[in-house]
Protein backbone atom coordinates (compact mmCIF):
# COMPACT_ATOMS: atom_id res chain seq x y z
CA UNK A 1 0.00 0.00 0.00
CA UNK A 2 1.63 3.35 -0.88
CA UNK A 3 1.80 5.65 2.29
CA UNK A 4 -0.91 8.74 1.71
CA UNK A 5 0.01 11.30 4.63
CA UNK A 6 3.10 10.89 7.07
CA UNK A 7 3.68 13.19 10.00
CA UNK A 8 7.02 13.49 10.90
CA UNK A 9 8.46 14.27 14.36
CA UNK A 10 5.93 17.59 14.04
CA UNK A 11 5.65 19.82 17.50
CA UNK A 12 3.52 22.35 18.11
CA UNK A 13 3.21 24.80 21.58
CA UNK A 14 1.27 27.22 22.69
CA UNK A 15 3.27 29.30 24.96
CA UNK A 16 5.07 26.31 27.11
CA UNK A 17 2.40 23.85 26.55
CA UNK A 18 3.07 21.54 24.11
CA UNK A 19 0.07 20.47 22.95
CA UNK A 20 1.86 18.09 20.37
CA UNK A 21 5.49 16.68 21.02
CA UNK A 22 7.68 15.20 18.32
CA UNK A 23 4.76 12.88 16.89
CA UNK A 24 5.52 10.80 14.09
CA UNK A 25 3.09 8.23 11.99
CA UNK A 26 2.14 7.23 8.73
CA UNK A 27 -1.33 6.38 6.90
CA UNK A 28 -1.29 4.21 4.01
CA UNK A 29 -4.12 4.52 0.93
CA UNK A 30 -7.43 3.22 2.13
CA UNK A 31 -6.15 3.24 5.58
CA UNK A 32 -8.51 3.95 8.27
CA UNK A 33 -6.87 4.89 11.59
CA UNK A 34 -8.51 5.49 15.22
CA UNK A 35 -7.01 8.19 17.42
CA UNK A 36 -7.74 8.22 21.51
CA UNK A 37 -6.96 9.83 24.29
CA UNK A 38 -8.38 12.00 27.44
CA UNK A 39 -9.48 15.75 26.93
CA UNK A 40 -6.30 18.12 26.65
CA UNK A 41 -3.98 15.28 25.16
CA UNK A 42 -3.46 17.18 21.66
CA UNK A 43 -6.06 15.25 19.46
CA UNK A 44 -8.06 18.04 17.76
CA UNK A 45 -4.38 20.12 17.55
CA UNK A 46 -3.05 17.44 15.65
CA UNK A 47 -6.04 17.77 13.44
CA UNK A 48 -5.40 21.37 13.02
CA UNK A 49 -1.79 20.57 11.58
CA UNK A 50 -2.82 18.24 9.46
CA UNK A 51 -5.69 20.14 7.92
CA UNK A 52 -3.42 23.72 8.29
CA UNK A 53 -5.63 24.93 9.93
CA UNK A 54 -2.70 26.10 12.36
CA UNK A 55 0.99 25.45 11.15
CA UNK A 56 3.50 23.47 13.67
CA UNK A 57 6.59 24.47 15.73
CA UNK A 58 8.79 21.85 13.82
CA UNK A 59 8.61 18.84 11.58
CA UNK A 60 6.92 18.16 8.48
CA UNK A 61 4.00 16.85 7.11
CA UNK A 62 3.59 15.11 3.44
CA UNK A 63 0.65 14.17 1.63
CA UNK A 64 1.33 11.31 -1.32
CA UNK A 65 5.58 12.34 -0.95
CA UNK A 66 4.49 15.91 -0.99
CA UNK A 67 5.10 18.40 1.64
CA UNK A 68 2.13 19.99 3.11
CA UNK A 69 3.49 21.65 6.16
CA UNK A 70 3.42 25.31 5.49
CA UNK A 71 0.14 25.08 2.60
CA UNK A 72 -2.63 27.17 3.97
CA UNK A 73 -5.73 24.88 4.31
CA UNK A 74 -7.73 25.32 1.53
CA UNK A 75 -5.17 24.41 -1.03
CA UNK A 76 -4.85 21.48 1.54
CA UNK A 77 -8.14 20.57 1.02
CA UNK A 78 -8.04 20.83 -2.90
CA UNK A 79 -5.52 18.55 -2.39
CA UNK A 80 -8.04 16.10 -0.45
CA UNK A 81 -7.93 16.46 3.02
CA UNK A 82 -11.59 17.38 4.32
CA UNK A 83 -12.12 17.71 8.00
CA UNK A 84 -15.33 17.99 10.56
CA UNK A 85 -14.47 20.20 13.71
CA UNK A 86 -15.39 18.93 17.03
CA UNK A 87 -17.65 22.31 17.89
CA UNK A 88 -19.51 22.11 14.89
CA UNK A 89 -18.31 25.29 12.69
CA UNK A 90 -21.40 25.81 10.32
CA UNK A 91 -21.49 28.88 8.49
CA UNK A 92 -24.27 29.94 10.86
CA UNK A 93 -26.52 32.14 8.10
CA UNK A 94 -26.30 30.38 5.38
CA UNK A 95 -28.43 27.66 4.33
CA UNK A 96 -27.90 23.83 5.11
CA UNK A 97 -27.79 23.36 1.61
CA UNK A 98 -25.53 26.50 0.94
CA UNK A 99 -23.21 25.18 3.23
CA UNK A 100 -22.51 21.76 1.41
CA UNK A 101 -22.72 23.69 -1.81
CA UNK A 102 -20.00 26.09 -0.70
CA UNK A 103 -18.09 22.68 -0.16
CA UNK A 104 -18.32 21.34 -3.34
CA UNK A 105 -18.27 24.29 -5.42
CA UNK A 106 -14.79 25.81 -3.51
CA UNK A 107 -13.17 22.56 -2.82
CA UNK A 108 -13.21 21.40 -6.67
CA UNK A 109 -13.04 24.60 -8.85
CA UNK A 110 -16.27 23.70 -10.46
CA UNK A 111 -19.70 26.43 -11.07
CA UNK A 112 -22.64 25.95 -8.52
CA UNK A 113 -24.94 24.53 -10.71
CA UNK A 114 -22.48 21.75 -11.78
CA UNK A 115 -22.19 20.73 -7.88
CA UNK A 116 -25.73 21.07 -6.76
CA UNK A 117 -26.55 17.28 -7.85
CA UNK A 118 -23.80 16.11 -5.13
CA UNK A 119 -25.23 18.48 -2.84
CA UNK A 120 -28.36 17.30 -2.92
CA UNK A 121 -26.89 13.41 -2.69
CA UNK A 122 -25.20 13.98 0.49
CA UNK A 123 -27.87 15.60 1.86
CA UNK A 124 -30.10 12.68 1.72
CA UNK A 125 -27.90 10.66 2.96
CA UNK A 126 -26.52 13.07 6.02
CA UNK A 127 -30.83 12.94 6.61
CA UNK A 128 -30.40 16.72 6.50
CA UNK A 129 -32.53 16.99 3.23
CA UNK A 130 -35.80 17.92 4.38
CA UNK A 131 -34.09 21.12 6.74
CA UNK A 132 -31.67 22.09 3.36
CA UNK A 133 -33.67 25.70 3.33
CA UNK A 134 -33.11 25.99 7.22
CA UNK A 135 -30.37 28.35 8.52
CA UNK A 136 -27.50 26.50 9.55
CA UNK A 137 -27.72 27.74 12.89
CA UNK A 138 -30.89 27.09 13.88
CA UNK A 139 -29.91 23.30 13.67
CA UNK A 140 -29.67 21.11 16.87
CA UNK A 141 -26.52 20.56 17.96
CA UNK A 142 -26.71 16.60 16.56
CA UNK A 143 -28.22 18.33 13.13
CA UNK A 144 -24.69 20.11 13.36
CA UNK A 145 -22.73 17.15 13.45
CA UNK A 146 -24.46 15.88 10.30
CA UNK A 147 -23.78 19.00 8.77
CA UNK A 148 -20.32 19.16 9.44
CA UNK A 149 -19.83 15.17 7.94
CA UNK A 150 -21.75 16.59 5.08
CA UNK A 151 -19.79 19.57 4.35
CA UNK A 152 -16.36 17.15 4.61
CA UNK A 153 -17.83 14.63 2.28
CA UNK A 154 -19.01 17.74 -0.33
CA UNK A 155 -15.03 18.57 -0.75
CA UNK A 156 -15.04 14.70 -1.74
CA UNK A 157 -11.67 13.91 0.21
CA UNK A 158 -9.21 11.30 -0.33
CA UNK A 159 -8.37 11.95 3.64
CA UNK A 160 -10.83 12.59 5.71
CA UNK A 161 -10.51 13.93 9.17
CA UNK A 162 -13.32 13.06 11.46
CA UNK A 163 -13.22 15.46 14.96
CA UNK A 164 -16.17 13.74 17.67
CA UNK A 165 -18.96 13.05 15.22
CA UNK A 166 -20.23 10.21 16.94
CA UNK A 167 -20.70 11.82 21.11
CA UNK A 168 -24.65 12.50 21.58
CA UNK A 169 -26.22 9.87 18.78
CA UNK A 170 -28.10 6.81 19.96
CA UNK A 171 -27.59 3.44 19.30
CA UNK A 172 -29.04 3.32 15.97
CA UNK A 173 -27.82 6.64 14.81
CA UNK A 174 -24.04 4.92 15.67
CA UNK A 175 -25.31 2.22 13.40
CA UNK A 176 -26.24 4.33 10.58
CA UNK A 177 -22.58 6.09 10.79
CA UNK A 178 -20.78 3.18 10.61
CA UNK A 179 -22.42 2.28 7.67
CA UNK A 180 -21.82 5.73 6.10
CA UNK A 181 -18.08 6.14 7.44
CA UNK A 182 -17.28 1.61 5.77
CA UNK A 183 -19.30 2.82 2.70
CA UNK A 184 -16.88 5.38 2.19
CA UNK A 185 -14.15 3.29 2.88
CA UNK A 186 -15.62 0.99 0.23
CA UNK A 187 -14.95 3.57 -2.08
CA UNK A 188 -10.93 4.27 -1.31
CA UNK A 189 -11.43 7.42 0.91
CA UNK A 190 -8.91 7.34 3.96
CA UNK A 191 -9.97 7.99 7.48
CA UNK A 192 -8.55 9.45 10.74
CA UNK A 193 -11.21 9.42 13.12
CA UNK A 194 -10.40 11.25 16.76
CA UNK A 195 -13.75 9.39 18.80
CA UNK A 196 -14.55 9.00 22.61
CA UNK A 197 -16.82 6.45 22.09
CA UNK A 198 -14.70 3.72 21.28
CA UNK A 199 -17.02 1.17 20.44
CA UNK A 200 -17.79 3.14 16.91
CA UNK A 201 -14.10 3.41 16.27
CA UNK A 202 -13.36 -0.22 16.52
CA UNK A 203 -16.47 -1.17 14.06
CA UNK A 204 -14.34 0.84 11.53
CA UNK A 205 -10.53 1.36 12.27
CA UNK A 206 -8.10 -0.81 11.21
CA UNK A 207 -5.10 0.85 13.45
CA UNK A 208 -5.60 2.76 16.96
CA UNK A 209 -3.22 5.25 18.39
CA UNK A 210 -3.94 6.87 21.93
CA UNK A 211 -2.36 9.51 22.43
CA UNK A 212 -1.46 10.89 26.27
CA UNK A 213 0.53 14.66 27.01
CA UNK A 214 0.96 15.39 23.08
CA UNK A 215 2.41 11.96 22.55
CA UNK A 216 2.12 8.41 22.03
CA UNK A 217 0.60 5.81 24.46
CA UNK A 218 0.15 3.27 22.32
CA UNK A 219 -0.46 1.77 18.81
CA UNK A 220 -1.10 -0.83 16.77
CA UNK A 221 -3.98 -3.52 16.02
CA UNK A 222 -7.47 -1.60 17.83
CA UNK A 223 -8.31 -4.23 20.45
CA UNK A 224 -4.65 -4.78 21.26
CA UNK A 225 -4.09 -1.35 22.24
CA UNK A 226 -7.35 -1.64 24.19
CA UNK A 227 -6.22 -4.34 25.96
CA UNK A 228 -2.92 -2.51 27.28
CA UNK A 229 -2.61 -1.80 30.41
CA UNK A 230 -1.45 1.87 29.75
CA UNK A 231 -4.08 2.42 28.20
CA UNK A 232 -6.89 0.78 30.27
CA UNK A 233 -4.85 3.28 32.95
CA UNK A 234 -5.23 6.12 31.37
CA UNK A 235 -9.10 5.57 30.89
CA UNK A 236 -9.33 4.59 34.34
CA UNK A 237 -11.48 1.00 33.34
CA UNK A 238 -13.66 2.57 30.06
CA UNK A 239 -13.06 -0.49 28.48
CA UNK A 240 -14.31 -1.37 24.81
CA UNK A 241 -17.69 -2.66 24.63
CA UNK B 1 -32.00 6.99 -0.92
CA UNK B 2 -34.06 8.01 -4.02
CA UNK B 3 -34.23 11.90 -4.42
CA UNK B 4 -37.20 13.58 -6.82
CA UNK B 5 -36.55 16.11 -9.04
CA UNK B 6 -35.36 19.26 -7.49
CA UNK B 7 -34.74 23.13 -8.65
CA UNK B 8 -32.58 25.90 -6.67
CA UNK B 9 -34.36 29.10 -6.57
CA UNK B 10 -32.62 32.09 -6.01
CA UNK B 11 -35.75 34.86 -5.38
CA UNK B 12 -38.89 34.55 -2.88
CA UNK B 13 -42.25 36.33 -3.05
CA UNK B 14 -40.46 39.11 -0.32
CA UNK B 15 -37.89 40.03 -2.48
CA UNK B 16 -39.60 39.97 -5.49
CA UNK B 17 -42.12 42.64 -3.18
CA UNK B 18 -38.82 44.07 -2.40
CA UNK B 19 -37.38 44.39 -5.90
CA UNK B 20 -40.74 46.59 -7.30
CA UNK B 21 -40.62 48.50 -4.06
CA UNK B 22 -36.79 49.12 -5.06
CA UNK B 23 -37.29 50.21 -8.29
CA UNK B 24 -39.95 52.84 -7.13
CA UNK B 25 -37.12 54.57 -5.28
CA UNK B 26 -34.78 54.42 -8.31
CA UNK B 27 -37.68 56.09 -10.37
CA UNK B 28 -38.56 58.70 -7.00
CA UNK B 29 -34.99 59.26 -6.85
CA UNK B 30 -34.44 60.49 -10.53
CA UNK B 31 -37.31 62.09 -10.59
CA UNK B 32 -36.33 64.39 -7.74
CA UNK B 33 -34.79 67.72 -9.18
CA UNK B 34 -38.01 67.96 -11.29
CA UNK B 35 -40.12 68.56 -7.92
CA UNK B 36 -37.37 69.71 -4.94
CA UNK B 37 -34.99 72.29 -4.08
CA UNK B 38 -31.32 72.59 -3.80
CA UNK B 39 -31.77 71.41 -0.42
CA UNK B 40 -33.08 67.85 -0.58
CA UNK B 41 -30.72 67.58 -3.72
CA UNK B 42 -27.94 68.14 -1.69
CA UNK B 43 -29.23 65.76 1.32
CA UNK B 44 -29.62 63.23 -1.13
CA UNK B 45 -26.08 63.56 -2.41
CA UNK B 46 -24.30 63.22 0.97
CA UNK B 47 -27.34 60.17 1.64
CA UNK B 48 -25.90 58.90 -1.26
CA UNK B 49 -21.95 58.81 -0.31
CA UNK B 50 -22.27 57.58 3.08
CA UNK B 51 -24.59 54.65 1.24
CA UNK B 52 -21.67 53.78 -0.59
CA UNK B 53 -19.28 53.69 2.48
CA UNK B 54 -21.21 51.73 4.37
CA UNK B 55 -21.85 49.13 1.92
CA UNK B 56 -18.16 49.16 1.34
CA UNK B 57 -17.44 49.11 5.38
CA UNK B 58 -20.24 46.58 5.54
CA UNK B 59 -17.93 44.03 3.10
CA UNK B 60 -14.84 44.57 4.87
CA UNK B 61 -16.27 44.34 8.16
CA UNK B 62 -19.97 42.75 7.99
CA UNK B 63 -18.32 39.49 5.52
CA UNK B 64 -14.61 39.57 5.49
CA UNK B 65 -13.95 40.46 9.36
CA UNK B 66 -11.84 43.32 8.32
CA UNK B 67 -12.68 46.32 11.06
CA UNK B 68 -11.03 49.10 9.45
CA UNK B 69 -11.26 52.38 11.00
CA UNK B 70 -9.15 54.01 8.37
CA UNK B 71 -11.55 54.13 5.16
CA UNK B 72 -10.95 57.42 5.61
CA UNK B 73 -7.50 57.24 4.25
CA UNK B 74 -9.19 56.50 1.03
CA UNK B 75 -11.86 58.82 1.02
CA UNK B 76 -8.91 61.59 1.38
CA UNK B 77 -6.41 60.55 -1.20
CA UNK B 78 -9.69 60.30 -3.52
CA UNK B 79 -10.21 64.17 -2.43
CA UNK B 80 -6.28 65.22 -3.10
CA UNK B 81 -6.22 62.59 -5.88
CA UNK B 82 -9.41 64.77 -7.65
CA UNK B 83 -7.85 67.89 -6.95
CA UNK B 84 -4.13 66.75 -8.42
CA UNK B 85 -5.76 65.62 -11.33
CA UNK B 86 -7.87 68.63 -12.24
CA UNK B 87 -6.22 71.70 -10.75
CA UNK B 88 -2.80 70.65 -11.61
CA UNK B 89 -3.13 68.47 -14.29
CA UNK B 90 -5.80 70.26 -16.12
CA UNK B 91 -7.58 66.96 -16.57
CA UNK B 92 -11.56 67.71 -17.03
CA UNK B 93 -13.68 66.76 -14.18
CA UNK B 94 -15.65 64.35 -15.48
CA UNK B 95 -12.51 61.77 -16.67
CA UNK B 96 -10.85 63.25 -13.54
CA UNK B 97 -13.23 60.89 -11.15
CA UNK B 98 -12.41 57.43 -13.00
CA UNK B 99 -8.88 58.19 -12.77
CA UNK B 100 -9.12 59.38 -9.04
CA UNK B 101 -10.43 55.70 -8.35
CA UNK B 102 -7.85 54.15 -10.22
CA UNK B 103 -5.03 56.10 -8.94
CA UNK B 104 -6.81 55.40 -5.23
CA UNK B 105 -6.96 51.41 -5.98
CA UNK B 106 -2.87 51.36 -6.68
CA UNK B 107 -2.22 53.30 -3.43
CA UNK B 108 -4.23 51.11 -1.91
CA UNK B 109 -2.20 47.93 -3.38
CA UNK B 110 0.49 47.68 -1.41
CA UNK B 111 -1.35 49.30 2.04
CA UNK B 112 -2.93 45.94 1.43
CA UNK B 113 0.15 44.48 2.30
CA UNK B 114 0.92 46.56 5.06
CA UNK B 115 -2.13 46.38 6.47
CA UNK B 116 -2.78 42.28 6.02
CA UNK B 117 -0.13 41.54 8.78
CA UNK B 118 -1.95 42.79 11.26
CA UNK B 119 -5.33 41.36 12.95
CA UNK B 120 -8.11 41.92 14.19
CA UNK B 121 -7.54 44.56 16.43
CA UNK B 122 -3.97 45.44 15.63
CA UNK B 123 -5.61 45.57 12.35
CA UNK B 124 -8.46 48.13 13.26
CA UNK B 125 -5.59 50.32 14.67
CA UNK B 126 -3.13 49.84 11.83
CA UNK B 127 -5.41 51.39 9.87
CA UNK B 128 -6.01 54.33 11.43
CA UNK B 129 -2.63 54.68 11.79
CA UNK B 130 -2.28 54.48 7.54
CA UNK B 131 -4.60 56.90 7.75
CA UNK B 132 -3.42 59.27 10.33
CA UNK B 133 -0.03 59.17 8.74
CA UNK B 134 -1.92 60.23 5.28
CA UNK B 135 -3.58 63.05 6.88
CA UNK B 136 -0.21 64.25 8.40
CA UNK B 137 1.76 64.27 4.94
CA UNK B 138 -0.74 66.35 3.33
CA UNK B 139 -0.49 69.03 6.19
CA UNK B 140 3.09 69.76 5.14
CA UNK B 141 2.32 70.05 1.26
CA UNK B 142 2.39 74.09 0.85
CA UNK B 143 0.72 73.71 -2.78
CA UNK B 144 -2.24 72.11 -1.38
CA UNK B 145 -2.63 74.97 1.44
CA UNK B 146 -0.84 72.86 3.89
CA UNK B 147 -3.07 71.98 7.27
CA UNK B 148 -5.46 75.39 5.65
CA UNK B 149 -6.25 73.76 2.49
CA UNK B 150 -7.45 74.65 -0.85
CA UNK B 151 -10.62 75.45 -2.96
CA UNK B 152 -11.58 74.11 -6.20
CA UNK B 153 -10.22 76.26 -8.92
CA UNK B 154 -13.59 77.69 -10.16
CA UNK B 155 -12.59 76.55 -14.01
CA UNK B 156 -12.96 73.01 -12.34
CA UNK B 157 -16.12 73.65 -11.88
CA UNK B 158 -17.14 75.57 -14.70
CA UNK B 159 -15.54 73.00 -17.05
CA UNK B 160 -18.39 70.51 -15.82
CA UNK B 161 -20.86 72.90 -16.84
CA UNK B 162 -21.16 76.94 -17.25
CA UNK B 163 -25.01 76.45 -15.87
CA UNK B 164 -25.48 75.91 -12.36
CA UNK B 165 -28.33 74.40 -12.54
CA UNK B 166 -27.37 71.56 -14.89
CA UNK B 167 -24.05 71.21 -13.01
CA UNK B 168 -26.27 70.68 -9.97
CA UNK B 169 -28.29 68.20 -11.85
CA UNK B 170 -25.08 66.47 -13.09
CA UNK B 171 -23.35 66.17 -9.96
CA UNK B 172 -27.33 65.38 -8.08
CA UNK B 173 -26.96 62.10 -10.72
CA UNK B 174 -23.92 60.86 -10.58
CA UNK B 175 -24.07 60.77 -6.86
CA UNK B 176 -27.14 58.67 -6.93
CA UNK B 177 -26.10 56.83 -9.43
CA UNK B 178 -23.01 55.80 -7.75
CA UNK B 179 -25.16 55.09 -4.54
CA UNK B 180 -27.35 52.46 -6.18
CA UNK B 181 -24.60 51.37 -8.19
CA UNK B 182 -22.30 49.86 -4.91
CA UNK B 183 -25.93 48.20 -3.75
CA UNK B 184 -26.17 46.75 -6.97
CA UNK B 185 -22.66 45.62 -6.71
CA UNK B 186 -22.42 44.16 -3.55
CA UNK B 187 -25.94 42.58 -4.07
CA UNK B 188 -24.77 41.00 -7.46
CA UNK B 189 -21.41 39.63 -5.53
CA UNK B 190 -22.99 38.03 -2.87
CA UNK B 191 -25.13 36.11 -5.07
CA UNK B 192 -22.63 34.91 -7.14
CA UNK B 193 -20.38 32.31 -6.40
CA UNK B 194 -17.98 34.47 -4.86
CA UNK B 195 -20.51 35.53 -2.41
CA UNK B 196 -21.12 32.25 -1.13
CA UNK B 197 -17.17 32.55 -0.53
CA UNK B 198 -17.76 35.67 1.57
CA UNK B 199 -20.58 34.53 3.71
CA UNK B 200 -18.64 31.86 4.38
CA UNK B 201 -15.75 33.81 5.70
CA UNK B 202 -17.98 36.03 7.40
CA UNK B 203 -20.22 32.93 9.24
CA UNK B 204 -16.65 30.65 9.92
CA UNK B 205 -13.42 31.80 8.70
CA UNK B 206 -11.39 28.92 10.14
CA UNK B 207 -14.36 26.21 8.33
CA UNK B 208 -14.20 28.57 5.01
CA UNK B 209 -10.62 27.50 4.20
CA UNK B 210 -11.18 23.80 5.06
CA UNK B 211 -13.86 23.62 2.37
CA UNK B 212 -11.42 25.12 -0.15
CA UNK B 213 -12.13 28.82 0.39
CA UNK B 214 -8.79 31.36 -0.49
CA UNK B 215 -9.55 33.47 2.35
CA UNK B 216 -6.81 35.89 2.06
CA UNK B 217 -7.58 36.21 -1.45
CA UNK B 218 -11.59 37.21 -1.16
CA UNK B 219 -10.80 39.42 1.71
CA UNK B 220 -8.03 41.50 -0.31
CA UNK B 221 -10.35 42.10 -3.33
CA UNK B 222 -12.93 43.29 -0.69
CA UNK B 223 -10.30 45.50 1.14
CA UNK B 224 -9.69 46.71 -2.48
CA UNK B 225 -13.25 47.35 -3.57
CA UNK B 226 -13.62 49.40 -0.66
CA UNK B 227 -10.47 51.46 -1.58
CA UNK B 228 -12.17 52.36 -4.85
CA UNK B 229 -15.92 52.95 -4.04
CA UNK B 230 -13.96 55.52 -0.61
CA UNK B 231 -11.84 57.07 -3.31
CA UNK B 232 -14.77 57.54 -5.94
CA UNK B 233 -16.76 59.26 -2.53
CA UNK B 234 -13.54 61.41 -2.02
CA UNK B 235 -13.59 62.86 -5.62
CA UNK B 236 -17.52 63.56 -5.34
CA UNK B 237 -17.13 65.12 -1.58
CA UNK B 238 -14.83 68.15 -3.05
CA UNK B 239 -16.80 68.32 -6.11
CA UNK B 240 -19.85 69.07 -3.57
CA UNK B 241 -17.88 71.42 -1.05
CA UNK B 242 -15.66 72.69 -3.64
CA UNK B 243 -12.91 73.16 -0.62
CA UNK B 244 -10.58 70.74 1.17
CA UNK B 245 -8.84 70.23 4.12
CA UNK B 246 -6.36 67.11 5.31
CA UNK B 247 -8.63 67.77 8.55
CA UNK B 248 -12.12 67.53 6.24
CA UNK B 249 -10.28 64.57 3.55
CA UNK B 250 -9.18 61.95 6.28
CA UNK B 251 -11.38 62.83 8.94
CA UNK B 252 -12.30 59.62 10.95
CA UNK B 253 -15.62 61.27 12.42
CA UNK B 254 -17.07 61.39 9.05
CA UNK B 255 -15.96 58.85 6.86
CA UNK B 256 -15.66 56.14 9.55
CA UNK B 257 -17.31 56.69 12.94
CA UNK B 258 -20.48 57.94 11.26
CA UNK B 259 -20.32 54.81 8.30
CA UNK B 260 -19.45 52.44 11.27
CA UNK B 261 -22.41 53.89 13.53
CA UNK B 262 -24.56 53.41 10.24
CA UNK B 263 -23.85 50.03 9.57
CA UNK B 264 -23.91 49.03 13.43
CA UNK B 265 -27.43 50.73 13.64
CA UNK B 266 -28.71 49.43 10.32
CA UNK B 267 -27.35 45.57 10.69
CA UNK B 268 -24.28 44.74 9.86
CA UNK B 269 -23.36 41.79 7.67
CA UNK B 270 -26.28 41.87 5.24
CA UNK B 271 -27.18 44.25 2.25
CA UNK B 272 -30.47 45.38 3.79
CA UNK B 273 -28.82 46.48 6.89
CA UNK B 274 -26.51 49.58 6.06
CA UNK B 275 -29.59 50.92 3.73
CA UNK B 276 -31.68 50.91 6.83
CA UNK B 277 -28.88 52.36 9.05
CA UNK B 278 -28.13 55.44 6.63
CA UNK B 279 -31.89 56.08 6.73
CA UNK B 280 -32.07 55.98 10.71
CA UNK B 281 -28.71 58.16 10.56
CA UNK B 282 -29.75 60.99 8.36
CA UNK B 283 -33.46 60.70 10.04
CA UNK B 284 -31.46 61.44 13.33
CA UNK B 285 -29.26 63.80 12.15
CA UNK B 286 -32.03 66.36 10.94
CA UNK B 287 -33.89 65.20 14.27
CA UNK B 288 -30.71 66.11 16.66
CA UNK B 289 -29.25 69.14 14.31
CA UNK B 290 -29.87 71.86 16.69
CA UNK B 291 -28.75 69.99 19.93
CA UNK B 292 -25.22 70.39 19.67
CA UNK B 293 -23.12 68.04 21.46
CA UNK B 294 -26.57 65.85 22.56
CA UNK B 295 -26.60 64.88 19.02
CA UNK B 296 -23.11 62.76 18.83
CA UNK B 297 -23.55 61.78 22.81
CA UNK B 298 -27.62 60.59 21.82
CA UNK B 299 -25.76 58.39 18.79
CA UNK B 300 -23.33 57.38 20.85
CA UNK B 301 -25.87 55.78 23.32
CA UNK B 302 -28.04 54.61 20.61
CA UNK B 303 -24.98 52.73 19.01
CA UNK B 304 -24.06 51.04 22.10
CA UNK B 305 -27.90 50.38 22.45
CA UNK B 306 -28.39 48.67 19.93
CA UNK B 307 -25.40 46.59 20.17
CA UNK B 308 -26.28 45.44 23.59
CA UNK B 309 -29.82 44.48 22.56
CA UNK B 310 -29.44 44.04 19.30
CA UNK B 311 -26.63 43.39 17.53
CA UNK B 312 -27.62 42.40 14.15
CA UNK B 313 -28.91 46.04 14.54
CA UNK B 314 -32.37 47.21 12.87
CA UNK B 315 -32.77 45.01 9.87
CA UNK B 316 -31.31 42.02 12.09
CA UNK B 317 -34.57 42.42 13.99
CA UNK B 318 -36.92 42.95 11.28
CA UNK B 319 -35.26 39.97 8.85
CA UNK B 320 -35.34 37.34 11.36
CA UNK B 321 -38.69 37.73 12.66
CA UNK B 322 -40.20 37.82 9.55
CA UNK B 323 -37.73 35.54 7.30
CA UNK B 324 -37.35 38.60 5.06
CA UNK B 325 -35.01 38.84 2.34
CA UNK B 326 -34.90 42.28 -0.36
CA UNK B 327 -32.50 41.30 -2.00
CA UNK B 328 -32.65 37.70 -2.37
CA UNK B 329 -28.80 36.08 -1.77
CA UNK B 330 -29.75 32.60 -0.90
CA UNK B 331 -30.31 29.74 -2.53
CA UNK B 332 -33.61 27.79 -2.05
CA UNK B 333 -34.19 24.22 -2.34
CA UNK B 334 -37.68 23.21 -3.92
CA UNK B 335 -38.08 19.24 -3.54
CA UNK B 336 -40.14 16.68 -5.32
CA UNK B 337 -41.40 18.50 -7.96
CA UNK B 338 -43.04 15.36 -9.99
Amino acid sequence: MATLLSVERVSKSFGAVRAVDNLSFELDQGEALGILGPNGAGKSTLFNLISGDIRPSAGLIRLRQREITHLPSYERCRLGIGRSYQIPQPFGRMTVFENVLAAASFSSGRGESACYDLCIEILGRAGLLDKCNRAADTLTLLERKRLELARALATQPTLLLLDEIAGGLTEGECHELIEVINALRGTGVSIVWIEHVVHVLLAVVDRLLVINFGKFLAEGEPHAVMANAAVQEVYMGIEAE
Amino acid sequence: MIIGSYRVERSTRASRAGFAAMLAVIVALISVPAWAGRAEMRLLIEVSYYLALAQAWNLLAGYAGLVSVGQQAFVGLGCYGFIIATAFLQIPPLVAIPLTVVAVGLIAIPTAFLAFRLRGAHFAIGTWVLAEVLRLIFTLVQAFGAGTGMSLPIHVVLDISENRVIRELILYYVSVAIGIATVLLVFLWLRSREGLALTAIRDSEAASGSVGINQQRTKLTVYLIAALIAGLVGALVVLEKLRITPDAAFSVTDWSANVIFIVIIGGIGSVEGPIVGTLVFFVLRSLLADYGAWYLITLGAIAIIVMLKAPRGVWGLIGSRYDVHLFPVQRRVRLNLD
